[in-house]
């Protein structure tokens, strides 16, 4: 469908992009690129930073609701094959990145970090959804208050669930913050108290 | 008829049953295979691709042969009843969603409509109609994820991609309607939350004119696919009386041979008021459930239509109940009736409070019988919240259907019973 | 309705919103239920829930309750009062909710007994294989022992757990939110 010359927003399209072509790059662009140039990445780690970035592979850690909306960014209509993700290892040890996606329970919380200790460095968690960041609605005594407790985590995403689009913005950070020089999580932190 | 005293714990209910003793839901290695020193016990652990979630297996393998088989679960256990005997009846609502989260519509419904029979409320005909509608579209949904996951399970990897392009578009009609995608919390005690928005008709209907073109599809990828046909005929027998005797419901009953859905036999919603058509095939294989959640997923395309032909005649009608005791008002009437103020008051702050007793409604959600029990002491909170799961009750039938069966075919009977390991685990 | 009055052990009939609850003996639950299933054809068992009963009544309920017909005027304590549930027999009620599964008038009921803090219910394995994992759910979450199960362990939580959540003096546990009464 040809523009026909008409700009976007007279067609309805009023994205703030467009209401503000003057905007700047978002706060987490901004420190990213100052983070760049603090660190100084040479340019064989910003190569092996690329390399990672673009071929993360997950593990198959889908727990509850979070999982069904984590197997729709792999579908067709969110597909992060576009990123190099696709495939989803189902050894931890072939994997790069833990989602967690779902509530963890105290008994699941034992399984969860042998997952993660069987990962080889490096290695990336992504706290997907409410519960895994934060314990979620269930604040009681059957689930864990933030898998932060139990492994170190990068990227946070909100949502109950998450939409397919938050989940890949939550990779996509991962993937800036990871070229911009970040260290990964367990290098920069222990778990929570 | 044995006399009620002589049966003892162990008896089995009739003779040709499958079903293992002592424990049912274990099945135990015989003493001489065990003493032949060649049994591998294998722990399908709770992380494991293709077990639908965390379900833990401990399987014992005499070569490719099971011999031993018991399911491990409360991997996911949230305390969900524990939470909502804390919240208000109005606050509960978003709970039920999330234990049987691929079928989160019927969850609410259940929860909702047992607080309504203790309210004894009315509930309006376009909600109902709207209920019945959402309830169908969301088996069409959780139909999509079983054939997504269990089909990528034995290897036809295409057809999870063919399934979730379809289950967006399911989901795209839910976020029209609702804001959500999943977990939408749309009922309402008294109805819905709010009223349908205008261009949510059309769009029904394009996607019901497109869905059975896309089960089709399915079809001709699986139905008479050699190989699919080898790996689930024959595979995970269970015979109707032992269907029955183990509480099993929804296609894992009906793939067995016995005609019982709730939706035709204790109507509930508008379903004495729609056509359709139960799908029962008698041979209680995998290939027979599938049938079954194929077939199903037309008809409930057909009572999506039906919903919409009396839904579109209903513009302009109530969408909730009348009853300002326990749905709140409309925000315009705040301005300006003081009665209406303190009812939004009291329902908000303190919550509406429902009639001491104890009520079990228990609905056809995707996966069999869905009930909900609840217990009321006459306030604002539940006593006592306990929903009956139709998945704790389907992982039952694992040690029974494994009876002589390969490791491989393991994969293919557990994904036939449409687990959910959020309505396990609860 | 079909006669329910030679089921052994039985107490009384409560007829509630449409529902049936038969209340029987603890002793000759195993007894009523093979009855159930034999006499009246109750071939399915749904659902086996526990409640704990403790401290019902101990929070009133005051004044309007909310139902479409109004305040009753004609009921007592309903008019601001503080009016408190009935009391109940024993700390625990075991609900067995039980369906007649056949093509013409399919029938659901509740069998219903009371226990005591550290009295046990008889398995009805026997008599529905399905009671297998509910009657671990109770045993696991309110801590009703069961007598003659083949297989009590903890279902749903670790096998190394202490208590029993689901009874009313455990506590809901989580952290606390700050600024935030609510649970």
């Amino acid at each position: 469908m040809a523009l026909d010359g008409k700009r976007l927003r007279d067609l309805g399209l009023n994205s703030e992009r467009l209401l503000m072509p003057a905007k700047g790059p978002s706060n987490f662009e901004e420190e990213v690129n100052d983070l760049e140039q603090k660190l100084g990445l040479t340019t064989l780690e910003k190569a092996v930073a690329w390399a990672q970035t673009n071929s993360m592979w997950p593990d198959t850690f889908g727990l509850a609701c979070c999982a069904i909306e984590m197997m729709a960014i792999v579908a067709s209509r969110y597909d992060i094959a576009r990123f190099g993700m696709e495939p989803f290892r189902g050894s931890p040890r072939q994997a790069d990145l833990l989602i967690i996606s779902g509530r963890v329970s105290h008994k699941m919380a034992a399984p969860l970090r042998q997952i993660y200790d069987q990962m080889l460095e490096p290695k990336w968690v992504i706290a997907m959804g409410a519960c895994a960041s934060s314990g979620g609605m269930f604040n009681n005594y059957a689930i864990v208050q933030s898998v932060d407790k139990i492994v170190p985590v990068d990227i946070y995403v909100p949502g109950c669930p998450p939409r397919p689009e938050q989940l890949i913005e939550g990779i996509i950070r991962l993937h800036e913050a990871v070229k911009a020089g970040v260290p990964p999580a367990y290098e920069l932190r222990s778990v929570a108290k | 008829m044995a006399t009620v005293t002589q049966r003892r714990v162990g008896d089995p209910i009739y003779t040709q049953s499958r079903i293992p003793q002592p424990t049912p839901s274990v099945l135990t290695t015989s003493e001489e295979l065990r003493a032949t020193g060649d049994i591998m016990t294998v722990n399908f652990g709770p992380n494991h691709p293709s077990t639908h979630g965390v379900l833990r297996l401990i399987v014992d393998l005499y070569g490719e042969d099971v011999t031993g088989l018991e399911a491990v679960v409360g991997y996911l256990h949230t305390g969900f009843e524990k939470n909502m005997e804390q919240k208000t009846w109005w606050k509960c609502i978003t709970y039920p969603e999330r234990i049987d989260y691929v079928s989160f519509q019927n969850n609410e419904y259940v929860f909702v409509a047992a607080v309504e029979k203790l309210l004894e409320l009315e509930i309006p005909a376009k909600a109902t109609w709207m209920r019945t509608l959402l309830c169908e579209l969301n088996r069409i949904h959780s139909h999509l994820v079983w054939l997504g996951t269990s089909a990528l399970e034995l290897g036809a990897i295409s057809m999870f991609w063919y399934a979730f392009r379809e289950r967006d578009l399911v989901l795209d009609l839910f976020e029209l309607v609702t804001g959500e995608r999943m977990h939408t919390r749309y009922f309402q005690v008294g109805g819905l939350a709010e009223d349908i928005p205008r261009g949510f008709y059309p769009e029904a209907r394009k996607f019901c004119a497109w869905m059975p073109k896309a089960i089709d599809d399915y079809e001709t990828l699986l139905t008479r696919n050699k190989i699919w046909l080898v790996r689930t005929q024959g595979i995970g027998l269970l015979s109707a009386d032992d269907a029955i005797a183990l509480g099993q419901s929804g296609p894992v009953l009906r793939g067995s041979g016995v005609d019982w859905d709730i939706r035709k036999d204790e109507p509930y919603l508008a379903y004495h008021q729609v056509d359709f058509r139960v799908p029962v095939y008698p041979e209680g294989d995998v290939y027979a459930r599938y049938r079954v959640h194929m077939d199903e997923m037309r008809e409930s395309v057909r009572i999506v239509d039906q919903c919409l032909d009396r839904l579109e005649n209903m513009e302009g009608e109530p969408w909730i109940a009348d009853d300002r005791k326990v749905v709140l008002p409309p925000r315009e009437e705040l301005h300006t009736s003081m009665e209406s103020l303190i009812h939004h008051f009291k329902i908000v702050t303190e919550g509406f409070r429902v009639p001491e007793g104890e009520a079990y409604v228990a609905i056809e959600s995707p996966r069999g019988e869905l009930g909900c029990y609840i217990c009321s002491d006459g306030g604002p909170k539940p006593w006592r919240v306990k929903f009956r799961a139709p998945s704790f009750v389907a992982l039952q039938a694992a040690a029974t259907m494994m009876q002589g069966a390969l490791i491989a075919d393991m994969i293919a009977a557990v994904g036939s019973l449409d687990t959910v390991m959020g309505e396990v685990d609860r | 309705m079909t006669d329910f009055d030679a089921i052994p052990g039985l107490v009384e009939l409560i007829d509630a919103h449409g529902e049936t609850t038969i209340v029987v003996e603890r002793e000759q639950l195993a007894d009523a239920a093979a009855h159930l299933r034999d006499e009246h054809g109750f071939n399915f068992l749904s659902d086996i829930t526990a409640v704990d009963y403790l401290g019902w009544g101990d929070a009133g309920v005051s004044g309007y309750i909310g139902t479409p017909a109004g305040r009753d005027l004609n009921t007592p304590m309903t008019q601001g009062y503080q009016a408190l549930p009935q009391a109940k027999p024993k700390r625990f009620a075991m609900n067995y909710h039980l369906l007649a599964l056949r093509a013409t008038r399919p029938e659901r009921v509740r069998l219903q007994t009371w226990v005591d803090e550290g009295e046990a219910v008889a398995t009805l394995i026997g008599v529905w294989p399905t009671a297998d994992f509910h009657e671990r759910e109770a045993f696991d979450m309110m801590g009703i022992g069961i007598d003659g199960h083949p297989n009590l362990k903890r279902i749903l939580l670790d096998d190394d757990w202490d208590g029993h959540p689901l009874r009313k003096d455990y506590p809901l546990g989580g952290e606390p939110v700050r600024f935030s009464d609510a649970v």
